[in-house]
This record gives structure tokens, sequence and C-alpha cells, in this order.
């Protein structure tokens, strides 16, 4: 089925207003999503941004009728919501109001959807904050969505998935007003459109909802091919440096060629979990690098994208993609800077925790592919799984997001069906899917920290140079024989490093990237 | 439980009256909130809600970095929270991590000046399995020194990601320089050189479990597939026997601020930032105080205010504005927000929102646009308490705040009573310039703003 709708999307002939329907007649309110099969990917070259800003325009700017002022004047009252998520592949209106406003509410929605005002005053206001997220918030504001950011940029480079859904600062810089409205035009029509309701609302409600969406434009979108990761030869770092970066943040990835669509993926659902579920202290990579060894606030594995992990504790829906890879995520951990000052007999240091955390990752991901999960694993992390992934979709708008997605990949509900995957799979399935996808020696790898730390950190990975763990006396003196055995096996282990860069941080998500010579 | 004794324990609890109904039609709160304190003073809070197999469980600790009175301890009940996953002598941390694995959970918990709240969402049929392990870590925690110190790494992670924000970083030195003796003067993270020092501090950590971890200080509040007389029950098995404590912190008082604080921060990675905060007063669900603040700060900076139409739509000289008071149990900040597009604006802009607050003291506000916002606020809420986590999260705010979940529906009661005379005199009592601490970030040297 999925197949199928890629191909017909690939063609430009979409599928037009697809219905995603969760009735719910005791809720208070009404959960309108309005998706469109169309992201960032569909960006002009020269105009990357463009779907964002458009997207944005719609939500920030007026109607023909109201401005954008007068409508938040008017829906403020009943507490009404607006907001716009947009994707590489797909992007979401969503509306939420209170049951006793729907009608008031509603004409709002489709003035916004078929009569946007697209004037010159919002479209200056929506520009002036898109420009600053590329030049400035993506590099200033959290290390670890900047190395993600960053290793994206790697991993897809010279394809469509490349760049931010926000743009680049040259291109972001070249959206005109004519380009907001012709990409509307083309992208966001009828025959692009899943229209997804939750709440408490009547037949007749949603019947007057399809025909006036009806009116969307007519245009059949032409959705470019979805591009995939890269695989690098041996493992690529970027190693990004800026003033005073308190730690360093990492993030690694190679492409894995499956998706919530196929039936292995329930596989490495299991794998994943037990490597590396977000922000859960009994994944392997946050028992060794945090809990055993003080290294950083956490460590996390994906296989596929996960929106905002500093913020969300459970996936959120609403990014389904095609293009999927694995990634690693090791929060900031000490620099050299830092634990000089900090510890006297540490104040020789010339290199931080990077290095050794990386390889400590590496090493264990080596170990799974040899070794596998034991039986007793696999069934603990299967059954962990068959009740946290209930937990997914829990309130209206969760629930109809996770339903959309599901069409996405050629299913009608994903979480009910990973279920019965789970149920069926065995630990042989488990243990091949690791041996099959996972791998570590093609990997990028992106590192922001310190200008300080950038040098030496560059040197000794480039030379494969040993990166003994370097605990303060107060940890060292407490911890057990077969830790520090590990911790000699990691710090000499031997990666297949093939490329180390070191870039400014001003000079990343350029078409023309300025190394800093090693 | 077998179930004879359960029946057992419903009839006794109905003749005695002990779970209290709060089923109040004109409440916000559309649930009944069930409330019984056991003996030893553990208070126990159940909600029963259409979430089928789905149940929340929380414990509220009403500590936090406000309790963090000794010098050289800041940050302490945050990392307190990290020591509560470290294990007892039943459980050990392999152990621990495995049963909290088994119960599918989404399970974690979070520090804030006044509280450590501790959550566990998932299978509602693994209840028991919840209460179990709970109980045994507040009543048994059992960690050795090499695992808290090494505890104190992780922290100092969390720190060192926090730190990359220049926001956190003012954050930081608004505290520091709003307050002069109480605990509100660091954040909840701590001072970085008292992070550094942890590692050194585990006799004082047995010492906080004693003191803070006790049923007087904790309530426990459970939202979705259960029945109150099940939540009641398995807290008496679990907890009943629990030993009460008897110790309280004493919060130094801050002495009254007289004159405008400045403070600023050299950084040029993000657009030009002005915060504005003012001494506000503590939490208190028997005065409009907060309320009438609360309604004052939509009323200046919601994307409807006349404040945001100049500055934000109509001179584009802001990117966004926003504010607020901050709900604690002692008095706290009401804080004000710009994010600005050039630093030269950096004072018109602290002009613009002083004088957006003059005009409310002069000349009121209108009835129609009060009136208004007490419609969003109250239908804001309705549609966010959606999920059993959204419910047990909002009630946990107000047990931290006043130990009572009524709080909530108490509060939303009073929004309706807000006048146009209370809310000039809350901006007459609190926005004033000797309450003032005005922070900025930019490139430049120094702040620059009177």
């Amino acid at each position: 089925m999925k197949k199928i709708i890629l191909i017909l999307l690939i063609a430009g002939s979409i599928l037009a207003q697809e219905i995603v329907e969760l009735k719910l007649p005791s809720s208070n309110k009404v959960v309108i999503d309005l998706r469109f099969q169309n992201g960032s990917i569909s960006d002009p070259a020269g105009k990357e941004g463009l779907t964002y800003f458009t997207a944005n325009l719609v939500t920030q700017g007026g109607t023909d009728k109201m401005s954008f002022s007068e409508i938040q004047d008017f829906i403020y009252p009943m507490a009404a919501s607006y907001y716009v998520n947009v994707d590489k592949e797909v992007t979401t209106f969503s509306f939420a109001v209170h049951v006793d406003f729907l009608d008031q509410f509603s004409p709002i929605i489709m003035d916004l959807m078929l009569h946007p005002s697209f004037n010159e005053n919002d479209f200056q206001r929506v520009k002036t904050n898109q420009q600053n997220y590329v030049d400035q918030v993506i590099r200033a504001s959290s290390d670890e969505e900047y190395s993600k950011m960053a290793l994206e940029d790697l991993l897809f480079r010279g394809s469509n998935y490349q760049h931010m859904k926000q743009g680049m600062s040259e291109s972001v810089n070249s959206i005109t007003l004519e380009d907001v409205k012709s990409h509307y035009k083309n992208f966001f029509t009828k025959n692009n459109l899943m229209i997804g309701i939750a709440g408490n609302y009547s037949d007749d409600f949603l019947t007057k909802l399809k025909s006036g969406l009806g009116k969307l434009s007519d245009v059949k979108p032409v959705i470019p091919k979805p591009g995939k990761a890269l695989t690098p030869d041996g493992l690529q770092f970027e190693i990004i440096q800026k003033d005073n970066a308190f730690g360093s943040a990492i993030f690694a990835g190679f492409p894995l060629n499956i998706t919530r669509e196929d039936d292995d993926f329930a596989a490495m659902v299991v794998a994943n979990s037990y490597l590396g579920e977000h922000r859960k202290s009994y994944s392997k990579l946050y028992k060794l690098l945090r809990e055993t060894r003080s290294m950083n606030y956490g460590d996390y594995s994906y296989i596929e994208w996960y929106d905002n992990g500093g913020g969300n504790m459970l996936p959120p829906s609403g990014t389904p993609r095609s293009s999927n890879y694995f990634a690693i995520w090791i929060r900031p951990v000490q620099i050299a800077k830092q634990l000089t000052q900090q510890y006297e007999e540490l104040k020789d240091l010339e290199v931080g925790h990077a290095h050794f955390a990386f390889r400590m990752a590496l090493m264990e991901i080596d170990r799974l592919i040899k070794d596998g999960l034991t039986e007793e694993e696999f069934e603990a992390t299967r059954d962990f799984l068959l009740s946290y992934t209930k937990l997914y979709a829990q309130s209206p708008s969760s629930r109809l997001g996770y339903l959309m997605d599901s069409r996405f990949y050629g299913r009608q509900d994903y979480i009910s069906e990973l279920d019965g995957l789970l149920k069926k799979l065995t630990l042989n399935d488990v243990n091949n899917a690791i041996k099959k996808y996972w791998q570590t020696e093609n990997m990028f790898v992106t590192i922001i920290t310190d200008k300080s730390e950038a040098g030496p950190l560059a040197a000794s990975i480039k030379e494969n140079k040993p990166s003994p763990m370097s605990y303060s006396n107060l940890v060292k003196e407490g911890l057990p024989e077969d830790v520090l055995k590990e911790d000699e096996a990691a710090a000499n282990m031997k990666l297949n490093v093939k490329k180390v860069e070191i870039i400014n941080s001003a000079d990343t998500f350029k078409k023309e990237e300025k190394k800093v010579d090693l | 439980m077998k179930r004879k004794t359960l029946h057992m324990l419903v009839f006794i609890l109905i003749l005695s009256g002990s779970i209290i109904s709060a089923a109040d039609s004109v409440k916000i709160l559309p649930y009944k909130i069930y409330q019984q304190k056991l003996d030893n003073d553990l208070n126990v809070v159940t909600v029963p809600f259409d979430s089928p197999g789905i149940a929340a469980f929380y414990i509220v600790v009403r500590v936090g970095a406000r309790n963090e009175v000794e010098k050289g301890v800041t940050g302490f009940a945050h990392f307190f929270e990290h020591m509560m996953f470290r294990g007892t002598d039943k459980y050990p941390k392999e152990k621990y991590s495995a049963v909290l694995k088994s119960i599918g959970a989404s399970a974690n918990a979070n520090t804030s000046q006044d509280r450590t709240v501790y959550h566990m969402t998932g299978n509602a049929g693994m209840l028991e399995l919840m209460f179990e392990i709970e109980a045994d870590r507040f009543r048994n925690l059992h960690y050795s020194e090499h695992d808290f110190k090494t505890e104190a790494g992780a922290v100092k992670g969390e720190y060192t990601k926090n730190n990359a924000s220049p926001y956190q970083q003012s954050f930081e030195n608004v505290r520091n320089t709003a307050f002069d003796s109480h605990t509100y003067k660091h954040t909840t993270m701590g001072f970085l050189e008292d992070i550094v020092d942890m590692p050194n501090q585990y006799d004082y950590s047995l010492e906080f479990f004693k003191r803070y971890y006790r049923p007087e200080y904790c309530t426990i509040v459970v939202v979705g597939d259960v029945t109150p007389e099940q939540v009641v029950s398995l807290s008496e098995k679990y907890f009943g026997s629990w030993e009460r404590g008897n110790y309280e912190s004493t919060v130094p008082v801050e002495p009254k601020q007289t004159e405008t604080k400045y403070t600023h921060l050299q950084n040029g990675s993000i657009p030009a930032y002005l915060s504005l905060n003012y001494k506000g007063p503590a939490f208190n669900d028997s005065e409009i105080d907060m309320p009438a603040l609360d309604v004052l700060s939509s009323l200046l900076f919601s994307q409807t205010s006349e404040l945001y139409k100049k500055l934000v739509l109509e001179e584009k000289k802001v990117r966004f504005v926003g504010g607020g008071a901050l709900d604690s149990r002692d008095p706290n900040l009401f804080s004000i927000q710009a994010s600005l597009i050039n630093v030269s604006d950096l004072q018109y802009v602290k002009d613009e929102i002083v004088k957006a607050i003059e005009n409310v003291k002069s000349n009121g506000v209108e009835v129609e646009s009060l009136n208004k916002t007490k419609s969003h606020l109250k239908y804001g809420f309705a549609m966010n308490i959606d999920t059993p986590d959204n419910i047990a999260n909002s009630l946990s705010h107000y047990i931290q705040l006043t130990g009572n979940p009524e709080s909530l529906n108490i509060l939303y009661g009073l929004y309706d009573k807000v006048t146009v005379d209370d809310v000039v005199r809350v901006a007459k009592q609190y926005l004033v310039p000797e309450g003032l601490t005005i922070a900025t970030i930019s490139e430049l040297e120094i702040g620059g703003v009177k």
C-alpha cells in the first residue's frame, strides 16, 4: 500500500482529501488537523525555507476579512488556538476549540485556509523571525538541537532533505511575497490534503468542513522525491566550534532503510529501546555513560526522527518521514577547559570526554551486533514496549496525529499494529535485524564544542589516540574493576576515522562551509 | 487485595465519610477530587478519569530549591531527586531499573523551587507494583557513597546542557540579583560551585532524606482508570506505617527592595533581550492578588494586548513580549520578557512596557476586556485537561503551593471575582520601580537601560 502511495506521490497525482476521523462524543473540544502532503522537501533550490515561511504566514497573518490582530481578538475569549507544524514531507495546520465555540471558530479556519491575506506587513514580521532563527537562534539556544541539525546537514548533503525546514540564511533572505503566494497555490491544495478531526463534532459539521476545503486550489502538486541519507566512507567528524560552549554536544548517524511501513521495523523498535530508549534510565547507553560514569545528563538512540527530544518525553506525531536514519544522541559531556578548573587532579588535561564517550557508545553497538540481546533482555524490552507504546497517543490530538501518521506509512493504526508485530517477534528477529541494519564503520558525527576544545579533540580523533576517561578522584576511587577494564577497552578502541574537520559556528548551514585548518 | 477486604474498606470509608467528595458543577475541574489524609499526614488524592487501562501516579514532595537554606548546598533538592533513582536494599539500582522497565510506564521526576514531583504514567493494572516500588524508595532509599558521587556528574551534565542558552544564564543572574536573602536567589540547579562540590556532600544527603522524605511533606496523586477506594487502600498498605518526621526549614525572609537593580549579560549571539522583574506576592488561594495579577498580565501582554499590537505587529521593534507572575509559596517575581529586533531599542521598549503598566494604574482597564480574559483563562484550562497526566500535573502545581488540590478550583473561582479595581490595585502595589530588577542581554558591554 505504502509503495503505491509513494509512486503516486512521485508522479505528482496525489490522492484527494483523505479523511481521518476520531469521534469522541464525551470530549469538550474539537481538534482539526489539516495535513498537506508537502513539506520542506518541496522548497525550490535557493528558496529553502519557503514551505515553512508559507505555512507560518498563514497562521501568523490575516484573512481577506480580518487582520491577524482582529482574529486574535475574536478568538481570545474562546481560548481557541491554531498553529502549524512543518516537517520534511508533511505540513499540518492544527486547530483546537471548545465545543461551545465550534460554529464561531470554523469560519476563521475556512478563511485562513482559503483566503489568507498574505500581506506585506505580516510578511515582513514573519520573515524577520525566520531569518533570526536561521542566523542566530539555532546556533545559540541549544547545542543539542544544533548538533542534530548539523548532522542532517551532513547526512542529506546535496538532497532536498539537507536543509533545516526554516531554511538557510541566504535562502530565507531571498524569499518574496510572490514566492509565498505561488507556493501556497501550488503546494497547499485540495489534491494533497488529508483532513483529520477528533472530538465532539457532528457529521454535518464534517460534511461542511470537507465541502469548504474543496475550494482550496485545484493544482496538482508535483512533490519531489524525498532525498535519502548518504552512507559516508568511514567515520566522518564535523566539529563545530563556538565561543563559550560549556560542553561537547554530540549527534551521530547513518542511513536506515526501513520505516514504520516495514514489519521489520518492530524488531528495530525493540533493539533501539534496549540500546537507547529516549529519556529512559534502563537503556544501555544511559547506563554506561551517565549512570556508571557520571559523564552527562543522558544518552539515547533513534531509528526515526524524534522531534524536539529536549522537550518531549514521549514521541510526538506529525513528522512522518520516508527517509530514515539511525542516530545516537550523546548529551553534552565535559570539556577540558571546565574540568581543569574544577578538579586539581585534572589540571593538565588537554581533551575532555567527547572522544571517550563516543567510543564507549560505539563499543556497545559493536557488542550488540556481535552478541545480540539475551532472551531475558528481549522479553523485558518487548514487554516494556507493549505497555509503553500505548502512552504515545493519550490526548485527542495525539491520537489523531498518530492515526494520520499511520496513513503516511500505509497503515491504519500504527500503535495497534505495532502491538501485533511486537507480540509475534522472536529474539532471532531482533538480533538478525541488529546485524542487518546496524554498523559502526561508516557514520557522520557532529560535535558542537568550545573553541578551546575543538583543536585537541579533532587531533585526538584524527590520530585515533587513546582517550582514557578522566574521572575526578572522587568518582575514580570507587569504580569497580570491571568498569575500569571496560574503560580501557573503550579508550583504545580503533575507530574507522576517515575525516575530521573543524568549522566555525558562523559557517554552518552554508553551501560552501569554510573549514578551519587542523 | 481480597475482594471481601476491599468491600469492608469501602463500607468503612463511606460510613466515616473520610473520603471527601469535592464534586461541584461550577468548579473548573469537571471531575471529582477525592482526598484523604492518612494518620501519618500523608495526603492521598484520587481523580477517577475515563482513560481505559491508564493511570498517572504522582508523588508531590513539598521540598525544592526554597528549602536549600544552608550555605554550599544550593541545587540539593534537585540532586536528591536524581539520587531517588539509585535503589534500595530490596530493589538495588539494577533491580529497580528492571522493575521500572517492567511497568512499561513513562516515569521520571522533576524539581522546582517549591517541590519535587515523581511521576509514573502507565498501565493502571500495574498500580500496586507502582505503589510498592515508590513506597520502597521513599521509605528505604539506600545508595552507596560512590553512587552518590557518580550521580553528581549527571547533575553537572544537566547544568552543562542548560548553560548553552544565554537566556538560562540571564535567568540565573536575575535570581541572584533580585534576591538578597531568600533562597529564591538561586535557581533549582544551584550555583555552579555548589554543583561541583556536590560529591563531597554525602552526609548531608542522608540528612536531607531524613528531613524531607516524610509523609507530612508528601501527597500521592492518582488520576485515571482507578477508584479512590483502591488508591486509599494501596496507600494504607504501602505508606500507612511510614513514620512522620518533624523537621521544618526556616526560609529567610527577603527584605523589602528599595531601588531598581540591574544585571547585564554581554552576549551577541542572540537578539537583544530585556526582562523586567518586579517583586510580586506569594500564591495564596484566599486572596485576590495573584488572580488579579494573572488577569493583568494577560491584559498587558497577550497577543490581543495594545502593547503587543504596537511593539510586535505595528512597529516591529520586538519579536516577542510576554510576562506574568510566578506561582510560589513565598513572594516571588512578576517577570516580563521581550526579544528585540535592534539593540538600540532597549530603552524605548522598556519605556513602552512601563507606560502600559502606568496606563493601567491611571486609567484602569475595560470591563469587557476583563471579562474576555476571564473567559480565556477558563476555556484555556478546560480544553487542556484531556489526559491523566495533564490533570495530575495541574493538581500537583496547586498541591505544592498550598498542600490542597482544591486550590485549583478555588483559584478559578477567584478569577470570576477579579474586578477592575483589583487589577489597578495590584498594578500599583507590585509593579513599582523600587521592586524592579532589570536584566538585559546584548552585544554591548553594559545594559544601558534605565
